[in-house]
């Protein structure tokens, strides 16, 4: 059953028919896949579908009447920015209508108050030059700068230089979002007048409905346009360097500068990032995986298999660099205290300088995500968790020491402990930990790895990112909180009763691990036999599911 | 009689009163919100027993006000509706500090006092808002979004992890204290968001709507190795609000505040009324007090970079501008403000603003600083159609983060007697503020419907979530819009 033809005419009607397409190859240039993360795996392969139809609204009144039709005729849809976000914030039902925003792409600049005000479809590449013509900065999170801002800042919105700027939903400021069901929501200063220049609420803070620990990935509304903080930079300008694809910006040496330290050991690594947090110096303090140092250097795939393989899981355990950005946001002689506070540091824990490149290649240009399917062709970040630096420093070899079941399909890396930093000065630790396989082979492993790696932080009490609409709720739903999943079930069908708004995310990995076979024997929870969702959604969702059956039926 | 005994059996006969000395205690604060009086008083001791009581509330739809504070000076929690007060100042425990991830988990009823003694043993502090009283509740004053008056962090918001109890009774652990088990758990509190939303969001300024928080994390910093205070003596609020433009984004400075001379008097006067009145007589308009601190290592060198920073600034760009470690004509200033800046007022005396006319209202809202002189123009228009000086309205702006946006405190000094007189010209004042764009975020009794009345998207959005979190209305009703 395609898009019933009143309600395309109807849709048609608002942004015209240049805006509006079912046409089958543009709908194609819809499907999730391509991108890289989470390619190829089974949520990707069962929940994903082309959309019944795109459509290109061009402001937020747009977006509230195209939501409106899509309640009146129960036509799920799903709300997309640039899709970097894998399978996630891709169609998940059939006959569904993608919602493109990069029409709303209105960019506003409040020099003086530090923030600027930027719609849906305004990505970080613009947004981040805007800012350092202005001396200031954001964070483009790890996904890259092609990424939606608004999206990011609702859903992940972190990289190292997050040591100083606080976690994005401290960043989020007057925010205007049409709600499931069509209302507009304005939050902030926002809620009160015309002036985007605040975030808290009047009394109780609405923020709370945009975002969990990550995002909800389009389930609960659509921003349409955010405030958000920019934070005071230095004043010198960093100059684009290099022909595409090595670009960089060249440093000005006493203001910004990257410094790599080998550490003795582990121990002098985490305390050296102790430290650094205690006397509240540099922009950004990361360790530095040895992958990456593969990544950075190789310019294919075969060069980075060479580098890649030379290394051992010894060179890999006693790889212990510290990066660290220091910044002179007063002045050249901040950079100078700064550098002689993380000189004191190191040479009290045995830290020892590597000349550094005076550019800037990746976090404060572009965070070079595109190299992360450069090995394998697919990867994801099947965790990244902000909690402490005691949390961050444990974690990693835990997931190690799992993903070792799982290697192959997983890529042998040679026991990668994954990757920590600091946040906030300290507040916060972040790890993460990513994988990598082939999407054209058997990823049944990947699947029970992502979804081991739930239980293994259930078990070890850890917190994590990817609990929410990224896992299935009923297996961490009762763990956490407990029973976060109850509230986050009642706040949906209080905002979203009809579930036209990307369904049936948040609890698409329940649906995801009921519908695929070879995901039952890992299904150790309870469900609940009665189904949570309306009608239309019970009977579609219980179709296409027979469907995918059947089609597994004809393959065998 | 049966209500009583119903809650002794919770909490313990000794934790529970209908005495009139104690039921009249709750029934008002130091505010202008009218009385309202409380059926029963409560003690709960840990968070099952808070969850039981708004159980109870929920069963008898008897309304629930949270306390958790000695003293209160906004009437957010009077109970206006009656019903049972929880008072949490019971639950007092430091429950852990950690100076690795510079954190402190608190109950609810840990006072400033309390806490920053504790601190000061580990040369730990908690940035705090100006000078707050020793007796209030810090968990309440964080979750009030009280503003510190430290503007040189990026990221705001002292709460990281905690614990609520919803109204409906249900206890719940959000952001990285969610795990199972928490805190004995691999997890430490550190992240306040999540689990799937920021339910965090919502307790955050309800004023005790949405639930009662019983402990939590909260971020805390190193002391500091050595400081010196500025000052700057402003006749044009413009011109310092131009200053701070310049200076806070290049992050010079722990401490920066805006006080006019009968906010600086009353807060600085060693004696009433005669240092007061010398003090307010002779000091300018406007005072900037800017703490610039050495930190755990090289604190001079820190010192010293902030400083010519400074210096050249105002040098090259803001020659109007005295700045200097001693305020002209008030020798000592900078060794009497630190002290002022970095703990809370005693609790065994009168809270500084009410040291001189035993009484004071405070009117507070956010706002963009260049727009600060306007407001400062608008409340003094008003204050004389009330017979109330200019002169003695205490002004105070309270930079916040690089001077992205200040808070802006307006102080009615009054004796009790002239109270329906201050209070026309409160709700006056609010009332031209709001109409003027003063951002009330915090809008407290009467100027909860005046604040309200322009917001119905976010009133109808506040009003569904709070219909899944409590139902019954029972938590603390009548304020805000619920």
């Amino acid at each position: 059953m395609a898009i019933l033809k009143e309600a395309y005419k109807a849709l048609e009607t608002i942004v015209g028919a240049r805006y509006l397409s079912d046409d089958p190859v543009i709908c194609q240039g819809y499907q999730s896949g391509p991108a890289g993360y989470e390619n190829g795996t089974g949520y990707e392969r069962v929940m994903t579908k082309l959309p019944g139809a795109v459509i290109l609204p061009r402001s937020t009144e747009e977006v509230q009447k195209i939501v409106k039709i899509c309640v009146r005729y129960t036509i799920p849809y799903v709300p997309y920015s640039t899709g970097f976000y894998g399978p996630r914030s891709h169609c998940h039902v059939g006959n569904e209508l993608l919602i493109d925003l990069k029409r709303l792409n209105d960019f506003e600049f409040d020099e003086k108050h530090w923030y600027a005000t930027v719609g849906s479809g305004v990505v970080y590449s613009q947004f981040q030059e805007e800012c350092l013509r202005r001396g200031g900065y954001v964070v483009i999170g790890g996904g890259g700068a092609q990424a939606s801002v608004i999206a990011n800042l609702i859903g992940d919105g972190w990289s190292p230089l997050s040591h100083r700027i606080g976690l994005p939903h401290r960043r989020i400021l007057g925010t205007e979002m049409v709600l499931p069901d069509g209302e507009i929501l304005r939050m902030g200063s926002l809620a009160v007048g015309d002036d985007w220049y605040w975030g808290d609420g009047i009394g109780p803070d609405l923020r709370g409905l945009l975002r969990g620990y990550t995002g909800l990935r389009g389930c609960l509304g659509i921003v349409t346009r955010m405030a958000v903080k920019v934070l005071p930079f230095q004043p010198e300008r960093l100059q684009p360097t290099g022909i595409s694809p090595n670009t960089a910006l060249a440093l000005p040496e006493k203001r910004v500068k990257w410094i790599n330290y080998i550490m003795p050991s582990k121990e002098a690594q985490v305390k050296a990032m102790y430290e650094i947090c205690k006397a509240e110096i540099g922009g950004a303090v990361t360790k530095v995986p040895l992958f990456w140092r593969a990544i950075a250097k190789a310019e294919c795939k075969e060069e980075f298999w060479d580098l890649w393989l030379k290394e051992t899981p010894e060179t890999v355990a006693n790889f212990h660099i510290v990066r660290v950005l220091l910044i002179g946001f007063t002045s050249e002689e901040q950079l100078t205290y700064d550098e002689n506070v993380l000189s004191d540091i190191m040479m009290e824990l045995g830290g020892q300088p590597r000349r550094t490149k005076p550019s800037d290649e990746s976090w404060i240009k572009n965070a070079d995500s595109a190299g992360m399917w450069l090995m394998c062709g697919s990867y994801v970040s099947v965790d990244y968790v902000i909690e402490t630096l005691k949390q961050a420093t444990e974690h990693g070899p835990v997931y190690a020491e799992l993903k070792k079941k799982y290697t192959p399909p997983l890529m042998p890396d040679h026991g990668d402990p994954g990757w920590f930093q600091t946040f906030e000065l300290g507040y916060q630790g972040y790890s993460e930990f990513l994988i990598y396989w082939d999407q054209d082979e058997d990823t049944t492993g990947v699947d029970h790895f992502y979804l081991e790696t739930s239980k293994m932080n259930i078990d070890h009490r850890f917190y994590t990112a990817l609990i929410g609409p990224h896992q299935p709720l009923y297996l961490t739903g009762p763990k956490y909180g407990p029973n976060y999943h109850e509230w986050m079930l009642k706040i949906k069908n209080e905002f979203d009763p009809t579930w036209t708004c990307h369904p049936p995310v948040p609890f698409a990995h329940d649906e995801f691990v009921e519908r695929a076979p070879w995901m039952h024997e890992l299904k150790t929870w309870e469900s609940p036999k009665k189904s949570i969702y309306p009608k239309w959604l019970e009977k579609q969702l219980a179709a296409e599911a027979r469907e995918f059956r059947e089609s597994l039926q004809e393959r065998k | 009689m049966k209500h009583k005994d119903e809650l002794a059996k919770i909490v313990g006969r000794e934790n529970v009163s209908d005495a009139e000395d104690v039921v009249l205690r709750y029934s008002r604060d130091l505010s202008l919100v009218p009385p309202g009086r409380p059926e029963l008083v409560v003690w709960p001791t840990n968070a099952e027993q808070v969850s039981d009581i708004l159980k109870w509330s929920n069963k008898h739809n008897i309304p629930a006000v949270p306390v958790s504070s000695g003293i209160h000076f906004n009437g957010g929690a009077v109970p206006r509706q009656g019903g049972v007060v929880l008072d949490l100042s019971k639950m007092n425990r430091v429950l852990e500090i950690d100076q690795d991830i510079k954190q402190v988990r608190i109950e609810a009823g840990v006072t400033w006092g309390q806490l920053t003694a504790e601190l000061a043993k580990q040369d730990m502090r908690v940035i705090m808002p100006l000078a707050p009283h020793a007796d209030r509740s810090v968990l309440s004053d964080f979750l009030d979004r009280e503003v510190p008056t430290n503007t040189v962090y990026d990221y705001g918001e002292p709460m990281q992890a905690f614990e609520v109890v919803w109204p409906t009774g249900d206890i719940f652990r959000l952001g990285s204290a969610s795990v199972n088990g928490y805190p004995d758990s691999g997890s430490h509190g550190g992240n306040p968001s999540g689990p799937g939303i920021d339910f965090y969001r919502f307790v955050q300024g309800a004023q005790g709507t949405m639930g009662v928080v019983t402990w939590t994390n909260l971020k805390i910093v190193h002391g500091t190795k050595k400081d010196k205070v500025f000052f700057a003596p402003v006749d044009d609020l413009a011109y310092a609000q131009e200053f701070l433009y310049r200076l806070l984004p290049r992050r010079v400075g722990q401490e920066v505040v805006l006080l006019n001379q009968t906010d600086l008097a009353a807060l600085v006067a060693e004696n009433f009324p005669g240092d007061f009145e010398r003090l307010r007589a002779t000091l300018p308009p406007w005072t900037l007090v800017i703490v610039i601190s050495g930190l755990a290592r090289r604190p001079e060198e820190k010192i010293a970079y902030e400083v010519k920073f400074l210096q050249e600034l105002v040098k090259n760009e803001f020659r109007g501008l005295t700045v200097d470690e001693a305020l002209p004509g008030f020798p000592g200033l900078g060794s009497r403000m630190l002290p002022l800046l970095r703990n809370p007022w005693p609790a065994d005396g009168p809270y500084w603003k009410n040291r001189w006319q035993g009484a004071s209202q405070s009117l507070f809202f956010i706002a963009r600083p260049e727009e600060t002189p306007r407001f400062v123009e608008i409340v003094e228009s008003i204050a004389p159609q009330y017979g109330y000086p200019v002169a003695d309205i205490g002004s105070y702006i309270q930079p916040i983060e690089h001077n992205r946006a200040c808070q802006v405190e307006f102080t009615f000094f009054y004796d009790r007697k002239d109270e329906a007189c201050i209070a026309a010209l409160y709700m006056d004042a609010a009332r031209a503020l709001v109409g003027e764009g003063a951002l009330f975020t915090r809008p407290y009794g009467d100027l909860a419907p005046m604040v309200y009345e322009r917001a119905a998207s976010y009133v109808s959005g506040l009003k569904r979530v709070k219909k899944i979190f409590d139902p019954n209305n029972i938590m603390n009703p009548g304020n805000l819009c619920f």
